[in-house]
């Protein structure tokens, strides 16, 4: 199914949630919507869903219009599938009688599936892998298992929209993992087109083909995970999906001179021009390398040193701004230590020497 | 945001003629909720000329007026004291020691709730009166005990405060179990004995629960009607509620404007009160977690043993033995016989169950009330407070506000604004039904809707929004919902909402003690009749039949909710 939203607003008494949100959501797609909490992406979701009216603006699926200021199409009525994120089981149901629910009462299961209620339910077991569960109470089943009888639930009827409201927040790390790839089989198993709600911009990025970036109400910035990653638009992308150190200065000649210490010329590593124009550079912190060759770089004071494993952490402050760091195990200073930063772009020293006039090189990590 | 969203509705009197739903909803609180109140107070101050004092003024030149509030101050004084202080101390023992058989206990404590006062006031009478089962247990003792004179102050005032402890329990009982146990702790720790961190820590968290308590058996006092027209009618004394009572029955000149100034000021002492817990609840804290602690802080070490026998004794005196006393009363052939098996006889029973036709006709009558009561108010009830729980608003909030006022006010008081109200609706149309069992069926309706939907409530709340949603999403907003989730999700409370309805319902007697006729007397009114005739043979019978069946309803409710959470393992 294709989702068109079209310039929506949602308010709450004088509160904004939803600033002109505008979305295409295509056939077969997995969008990840990510943002901190309030930042209106649940309201998106349950907008899609039905459960909430627009104050303004359009929701169009299938180029039908489902939703406008004026009127909206229930949830009971549209062609979807949801996941909540408390799992919403029924706890007088037993697995099975979860999976027939939307078969024999949602509008939309085709005629087919209604006359091999049996057989779509033993299917469905089958896919989320709950055949020895099928009888079991939700209070008898593990968090994993409700989380796949919530999932099995919301497939059931074969919706052609999968709306899924943070379904891994209340799980543990471990069952995390092992859930994200049972999502993606899902996804590669079921014809929807699935919108997933996260605040975890490590599911996003392993899940999604596109990540919508929400902040206070607005999209930020949409696109394919490798970008949003790697070529953030703005300064909150910049923070919240990379964790990148944003660093203020100037941009000049395709070079960028921090104002911590002007001297210095960092070469661009793909910087998005809206970035550019508001004088930042961001640093991922595995971007950045520590020297105790004091004239290499950005001068600072080691604040606190974090074993992790397999890196280091480290939080460095220069002059009053502190750098988030993160190295190989090599590497290891102690806390009050002097140090300098600099840029880390393995692959990039080559690009530059190419586009670099001779002469002005060896400045580049200067 | 839902908070925020939820704020938008203003000026729902303009709302209302948008929302024709709103709008008879509006109505039909206004009519059965208010009307009654509103027009009892009209009464109380309408005379030939338009509103006066005039009824307020001779009332109170009459001395008698003055007994009988003096009379009420006392027992409501009186009783509210001795269940504050059983209650509390109960509540302190059951919610932080470490006593064995807790649960055995609470059956007992609960069971004067259960029983309807005026069936407890009988068989305490049974128990305690000349030749009762009390003097023989003690006569061995060297010196007489006894027999206590249950028909006096002394005897309301006990039996009113025995049958009230357990409602200041259960207000009590969680509130100190939500104290969280490491503010005492930390207290000690700063420095505090034990008895200066009950002192100064404990005591005031637990201060609004203990008044809260206190305030409910100061309401149910100045309501209760079984225990003062048991007790006090045979002996002459009246309190208010007794009193009105009096007048209406004694349908004397201006009997109905005597009784509604009477009512009033009955209200006027339940605002009073009301004001009172306001002024000491303005001040106070709530500790901030919400969670119940059931696990015991205090260890009574060697002391165990002998407070356990001692809460035991005084659970079994004040719980079991007034019934085995009534029972035993009711198998005499007659009051004063000896209790020997030689005299042991069913014929009482027979007699309320064969013979009697007033008996067969009453538990004819309540029951129908009960049921009819019940059913209604199971669908209306939970309907509304489906509305309340999802789309809480300013009507529905005022609209429940009224709904639980009836509740709140003495049940004669309630009952004369039935009778006003319902007598002639509207000015020369009289409808006939006061005297028919309908005006009886509304009251009920009335009275106790709130209790249904306070249950029902309870039990919304306790579904999470989401499992609703859940079935949106599967297709369905109409008939699959409500019978496959949310009704499957709500029964608990549901049903003990009902239960509570239906048990007050079938034993009530205050509302129809006012309202009964010929044909509609109700089980409550025919136990009264019996016992002011002086058949306390047929009394005790018939009382002994309706605990009996209470228990059995009771027990059978247990095994219910038993297999009901055998069914539904624990969600987590």
């Amino acid at each position: 199914m294709t989702t068109a939203i079209r310039n929506v607003n949602k308010t709450f008494g004088s509160f904004q949630a939803l600033h002109d949100i505008n979305l295409d959501i295509g056939e077969k797609e997995f969008v990840a919507i990510l943002g901190p909490s309030g930042c209106g992406k649940t309201t998106l979701l349950r907008i899609l869903a039905g459960f909430e009216k627009p104050t303004s603006g359009l929701i169009h699926m299938d180029g039908t219009e489902v939703a406008n200021a004026k009127k909206t199409l229930p949830p009971e009525k549209r062609n979807l599938g949801m996941v909540f994120q408390s799992f919403a089981l029924w706890p007088h149901l037993n697995v099975r009688q979860h999976i027939e629910f939307p078969l024999k009462h949602h509008p939309a299961a085709s005629e087919t599936l209604r006359q091999n209620i049996g057989k779509r339910t033993d299917d469905v077991l089958q896919i989320v892998n709950l055949e020895p569960f099928a009888d079991r109470q939700p209070g008898e089943l593990s968090g994993g298992q409700k989380q796949r009888v919530a999932l099995a639930r919301a497939i059931a009827s074969e919706p052609s929209l999968l709306l899924m409201d943070e379904p891994l927040s209340s799980l543990d790390a471990e069952l995390r993992m092992g859930m994200r790839q049972e999502i993606e089989r899902l996804h590669m198993l079921t014809d929807a087109s699935i919108v997933y709600v996260t605040h975890d911009q490590n599911e996003a990025l392993a899940m999604a083909d596109r990540i919508v970036v929400m902040n206070r109400g607005r999209i930020e910035q949409v696109g394919p995970p490798e970008e949003i990653y790697a070529k953030p638009r703005t300064p909150f992308v910049a923070a919240f999906v990379g964790k990148a150190n944003l660093i203020k200065g100037r941009w000049q000649n395709g070079m960028f001179r921090p104002n911590l210490a002007p001297y210095l010329q960092w070469p661009d590593h793909d910087i998005a021009d809206e970035l550019k124009e508001q004088g930042l550079y961001t640093l991922r912190p595995e971007q950045i390398s520590i020297t105790n060759e004091l004239d290499l770089g950005l001068k600072g004071t080691v604040q606190s040193v974090q074993f992790q494993g397999k890196e280091m952490h480290y939080a460095v402050d220069c002059r009053g701004e502190s750098f988030v760091i993160h190295t190989p195990l090599s590497s290891r200073f102690a806390i009050g230590a002097e140090v300098a930063l600099r840029p880390d772009l393995p692959g990039l020293s080559a690009k530059q020497s190419e586009s670099m006039e001779p002469g002005v090189q060896h400045m580049v990590y200067l | 945001m839902k908070a925020l969203q939820r704020s938008r509705i203003g000026q729902w009197p303009v709302n209302l003629a948008k929302r024709p739903l709103r709008a008879v909803l509006f109505l039909l609180i206004l009519i059965f909720f208010i009307m009654p109140i509103a027009r009892l107070v009209y009464m109380a101050f309408s005379g030939e000329s338009g509103l006066t004092f005039i009824h307020f003024k001779d009332l109170l030149a009459q001395p008698r007026t003055w007994i009988v509030l003096k009379n009420t101050m006392i027992v409501v004084g009186g009783s509210t004291l001795i269940a504050s202080a059983i209650g509390m101390l109960l509540a302190w023992l059951m919610a932080y020691t470490d006593l064995r058989g807790k649960k055995l206990m609470l059956f007992l404590l609960y069971l004067p709730l259960i029983i309807p006062s005026y069936i407890s006031t009988l068989a305490w009478t049974q128990f305690l009166g000349p030749e009762g089962l009390f003097e023989k247990m003690t006569s061995w003792l060297p010196f007489a005990v006894g027999p206590f004179n249950l028909y006096s102050m002394t005897g309301i005032v006990l039996v009113m405060g025995i049958s009230h402890y357990p409602l200041v329990y259960l207000l009590t009982v969680n509130v100190f179990k939500k104290i969280p146990r490491d503010m005492e702790q930390a207290a000690r720790c700063a420095g505090a004995s034990r008895r200066k961190a009950f002192v100064k820590i404990v005591l005031p968290l637990a201060f609004p629960g203990i008044v809260g308590g206190g305030f409910l058996a100061f309401l149910a006092s100045l309501d209760n009607f079984g225990i003062p027209a048991f007790l006090g009618i045979p002996a002459r004394i009246s309190v208010l509620s007794t009193y009105i009572y009096e007048q209406v029955i004694g349908f004397g000149a201006s009997a109905f404007s005597k009784a509604a100034v009477l009512s009033v000021l009955l209200g006027i002492i339940a605002l009073a009160g009301a004001g009172i817990q306001w002024l000491f609840l303005r001040r106070a804290k709530q500790a901030e977690t919400a969670i119940i602690d059931h696990e015991p802080r205090y260890f009574l070490g060697r002391m165990r043993l002998p407070v356990e026998c001692l809460l035991w004794l005084f659970f079994t005196i004040t719980s079991i033995v007034p019934l085995i006393a009534m029972v035993m009363t009711s198998l005499l052939p007659a009051y004063g016989v000896a209790f020997s098996w030689d005299n042991l006889t069913l014929k009482n029973y027979a007699f309320i169950l064969e013979t009697s036709p007033k008996a067969k006709q009453a538990m004819f009558n309540s029951l129908k009330l009960a049921l009819v009561t019940t059913g209604t108010g199971m669908v209306i009830g939970t309907l509304f407070a489906y509305l309340r729980v999802r789309r809480p608003n300013r009507l529905l909030k005022t609209a429940e506000g009224a709904i639980s006022l009836p509740y709140a006010l003495p049940g004669t008081v309630l009952a004369l604004g039935m009778i006003f109200t319902w007598m002639e609706p509207v000015p020369g149309w009289n409808p006939g039904l006061y005297g028919s069992i309908l005006i009886m069926f509304i009251a009920y309706m009335t009275r106790f809707l709130i209790l249904q939907v306070r249950g029902s409530v309870t039990a919304f709340m306790q579904v999470d929004e989401s499992m609703e949603e859940a079935a949106r999403v599967s297709g369905t907003n109409g008939l699959a919902k409500w019978r496959k989730i949310l009704v499957p999700l709500i029964l608990p409370g549901l049903i003990s909402g009902a239960l509570l309805v239906f048990l007050t319902a079938l034993t009530e007697l205050t509302v129809s003690s006012m309202l009964w006729s010929a044909k509609t007397e109700t089980i409550g009114v025919v136990i009264l009749n019996f016992e002011n005739a002086g058949s306390t043979a047929y009394s005790t019978a018939f009382s002994s039949l309706i605990v009996g069946c209470i228990l059995i309803g009771g027990i059978l409710m247990l095994i219910l909710q038993f297999l009901w959470k055998r069914k539904v393992a624990r969600h987590s």
